[in-house]
This record gives structure tokens, C-alpha cells and sequence, in this order.
């Protein structure tokens, strides 16, 4: 328990030496595109800046990053609970779903070069920029069981229960390689 | 080993004091194991496991709490439960030679008991409440919260472990003490129920059996609560 203060600590120092202007760790990944060096024409941190380009800020980036993960957490706690109920209120989780389906469509753009764990503060893990290819297979897989969610959705409660889980099940096979663990290991 | 019709072979049987019935020790013993496999499959991801093994706790809790007020003499809280002076001269007593082991908990190990029960109530408190980051994973009644208090939710069940571990440990330590530093085992009567009667604090056949219908009540009241918890989220 003590290691998790202690990883905390670190990665708030981190975060900290970042926004103290520290230059980037020399392990930086490479790059997707070589041009992507210089800092980005868009003044706003927009999640939607296109696949390869460094944000201008890259920690306001981050931010917004981690506050559409967040509000996914909460659009799948909604259809979470709505899962244990007999009679789930299908507007409510229909209207999650199509969120969930928004973001998971754009979340291929989330993840430019430069907003990994070398610019800030973050849980996701290196990887992702190095190993690319696999990143975004996942990604294409939760695409796909997110618009089958859409569709559960608005067909019945059992169809969304069941797809419930499968989406579910994609966004866990992503964390557990590309997201870095919350606990003590 | 432990029944009085094992007799030891060359001198008379010891007389045996009855201390600890059977549903403390088992509440006692079961809690040993569900904290245990809680920490692991939380650690492990197994959630489902996590989840039962949790309502299990709940149900152990809420019998032990009433059994605090139903069962035998040394279950019950107010029979233990000692203010200050008790607890400090119970202290002075303990580091004299000529110490005897109290029937019971002695009024220092009542204050872990009490701790031990709250931080588990705590635990199982917000676990009931939590859920995981991405709202894939969460207790039975979080539907009945926001995601921001599920989330401190879960974030409080995670940090309040650190206290039940520190109070798992000092209760782990005043065993070793007394067994190293005072020669008195606590760790048998809590299997077997009993210890050497010799020269002992307590009356000398232990504690008196309780009515069977009065355990069969705990243990209806404490299934009943886990029911509910399950079955009226369900129900909204």
C-alpha cells in the first residue's frame, strides 16, 4: 500500500517537472510522422487534432484526454446500473451508448505523439505509442461492439445486456496492456 | 484433539474452561479468510469473487454485531467493552509476573475488537457503494449513487484497507506478545473454544450455551440484510 503513496508521489512529481518546463525524457517514442515535431497551429487543446500532430499544449491535451475518459466511465456506470435492473431505462442507456459510440470514434486522434507519460501527468502507458498497430486494432474492436451497443440499445433490454459486456469487455482488453495500473503491483 | 472425551492417558483429564462458542470462532475464522481472498481478488481483478466474498462479510458483520448483543458472556459487547480506568489498570496488571489471562477479551484487546469491527464496517461500507473508473465494476448498491460518489467510494474503500491492515497487524502483535512474553497462547482457544481451566479469571465451566433459536435468528437477520442488498437495487 505504501508502494501505491509512493507511485502517486512519483507521478505527481512528474506531472510537476513537466509543467516546470523539463525538457522530454530522451525515451520519447518516435514520432508517427516526422513533421509533427513542431508545436501544432491550433491554439485550443482540441481532442480532435488529427492522428499525428504534438497538441500546442500538450497537458491542457491531457486534461481533456482524461475528462472524456472520465465522462465515458460515467456514461457506462449509467447503462452499469441501469444493467441490474429487470426493467432498465432504456432512453437513458441508449443516449450513453450513443456517447460511448461518439468517443469511442474518436478516440484514435487522443493519443498523438507527445502526450504520453513523458509530458505529463497520465495513466497511459508508453506502449501506446509504441506499439501502435495493436493500439489501434483494440481500438477497432471496441468501435465495432460500441455501434453493435448503439444498436442493442434501441432493439431491447436483453439484447443491451448482453452487449453491455462485450463493449465492456473491449475497453478492458485495452486497459490491461495500454493503461497503467491503479493498485500496488 | 479437543473434546473432553479425548482424556490424556496417564493422569487425569485438565478440566477445561469453555471460552469462545462456536459462532464467534467461526465468525472469527471466516473473516481470517474473506479479508485475505477479498485483498487478492481485488488485486487480481477477479471482481465477481470480490463482490460475493464482500456480501459475505456484510453478513458476517451483521451477525457478529447482534451476536455482540445475543450471545454468550464473552461475545457480548457490554460483558468486554471497558472505559479507561479498566483499560489502564488492566494494563498495569498485564506486565506484572503473577498476570492471569482474562475470560474473554481483556479490556485493551476489547478496544482492537471494536476497531477491527468498525474498520470492517467501514470497508464493507463504501465497497457497497464503489465502482471502478470506467463503470464497468461496482457494488450492489451503487446504483444508488453518482459516479463521483461511487468514485470516492472507491477510492475510500481502497485507503481505508490501509487501516485494517495496521489494526490486523497490532492485533497479530498482542498475540506474539502474549504468547512470547507471557507464555499464554490465545491462538488455541480460538480453535478449539477451550483452555486449561488451572488457575484461571472466569467461572470455571466457561460460558453457558445460548438457546439454538437465538444463533438461528442472527443468522436469518444476517442473511436477509445481504438479500436486500442484492434484491432492492434491482427493484428501483
Amino acid at each position: 500500500m505504501k508502494m501505491k503513496l509512493f507511485a502517486a508521489t512519483a507521478v505527481l512529481a512528474l506531472g510537476l517537472a513537466a509543467c516546470g518546463g523539463e525538457t522530454p525524457a530522451p525515451e520519447t517514442p518516435a514520432p508517427e510522422a516526422p513533421v509533427a515535431e513542431a508545436p501544432a497551429p491550433e491554439p485550443a487543446p482540441v481532442a480532435t487534432a488529427s492522428i499525428g500532430e504534438t497538441p500546442a499544449d500538450p497537458v491542457a491535451f491531457m486534461k481533456t484526454r482524461h475528462d472524456n475518459y472520465e465522462d465515458l466511465g460515467k456514461n457506462f456506470k449509467v447503462m452499469l446500473d441501469n444493467s441490474k435492473l429487470g426493467t432498465p431505462d432504456m432512453a437513458a442507456v441508449s443516449a450513453a451508448a450513443v456517447k460511448v459510440n461518439e468517443y469511442a470514434g474518436q478516440m484514435g486522434t487522443w493519443f498523438p505523439p507527445g502526450t504520453g507519460p513523458e509530458a505529463g501527468k497520465t495513466k497511459a502507458k508508453a506502449n501506446v505509442w509504441t506499439e501502435r498497430a495493436d493500439f489501434d486494432a483494440k481500438l477497432a474492436d471496441l468501435q465495432t461492439e460500441a455501434a453493435k451497443l448503439v444498436t442493442a440499445t434501441s432493439t431491447d433490454a436483453a439484447a443491451f445486456k448482453a452487449q453491455f459486456g462485450a463493449t465492456g469487455g473491449k475497453c478492458k482488453a485495452c486497459h490491461d496492456v495500454y493503461r497503467e495500473e491503479d493498485k500496488d503491483k | 484433539m479437543t473434546d473432553d472425551t479425548v482424556a490424556s492417558t496417564s493422569r487425569a483429564p485438565t478440566p477445561k474452561q469453555k471460552v469462545w462458542d462456536a459462532p464467534v470462532r467461526l465468525v472469527h475464522w471466516m473473516l481470517v479468510f474473506l479479508v485475505a481472498f477479498s485483498w487478492w481478488t481485488a488485486e487480481e481483478g477477479e471482481m465477481q469473487w470480490h463482490y460475493w466474498s464482500g456480501l459475505t462479510i456484510v453478513g458476517l458483520l451483521v451477525f457478529r454485531v447482534y451476536w455482540g448483543f445475543a450471545g454468550p458472556e464473552t461475545a457480548r459487547f457490554s460483558r468486554f467493552v471497558k472505559g479507561p480506568g479498566a483499560i489502564l489498570s488492566y494494563t498495569a496488571k498485564l506486565l506484572k509476573p503473577d498476570y492471569r489471562a482474562t475470560f474473554g477479551h481483556n479490556p485493551l484487546g476489547a478496544l482492537s475488537v471494536i476497531a477491527i469491527l468498525l474498520a470492517l464496517i467501514a470497508q464493507v461500507g463504501f465497497g457497497l457503494f464503489a465502482s471502478d473508473t470506467d463503470g464497468l465494476e461496482s457494488g450492489p448498491l451503487s446504483p444508488y449513487v453518482s459516479y463521483e460518489v461511487s468514485q470516492d467510494a472507491g477510492d475510500l474503500h481502497e485507503e481505508a484497507f490501509n487501516i485494517l491492515l495496521i489494526l490486523i497487524g497490532l492485533h497479530i502483535a498482542a498475540i506474539v506478545f502474549y504468547l512470547v512474553a507471557k507464555r499464554i497462547n490465545l491462538i488455541g482457544p480460538m480453535i478449539t473454544g477451550s483452555r486449561k481451566a488451572e488457575g484461571l479469571d472466569g467461572p470455571r465451566s466457561g460460558i453457558a450455551p445460548v438457546p439454538a433459536w437465538r444463533f438461528l435468528l442472527g443468522v436469518a437477520i444476517a442473511v436477509a440484510t445481504v438479500f436486500l442488498i442484492v434484491w432492492l437495487p434491482t427493484t428501483r
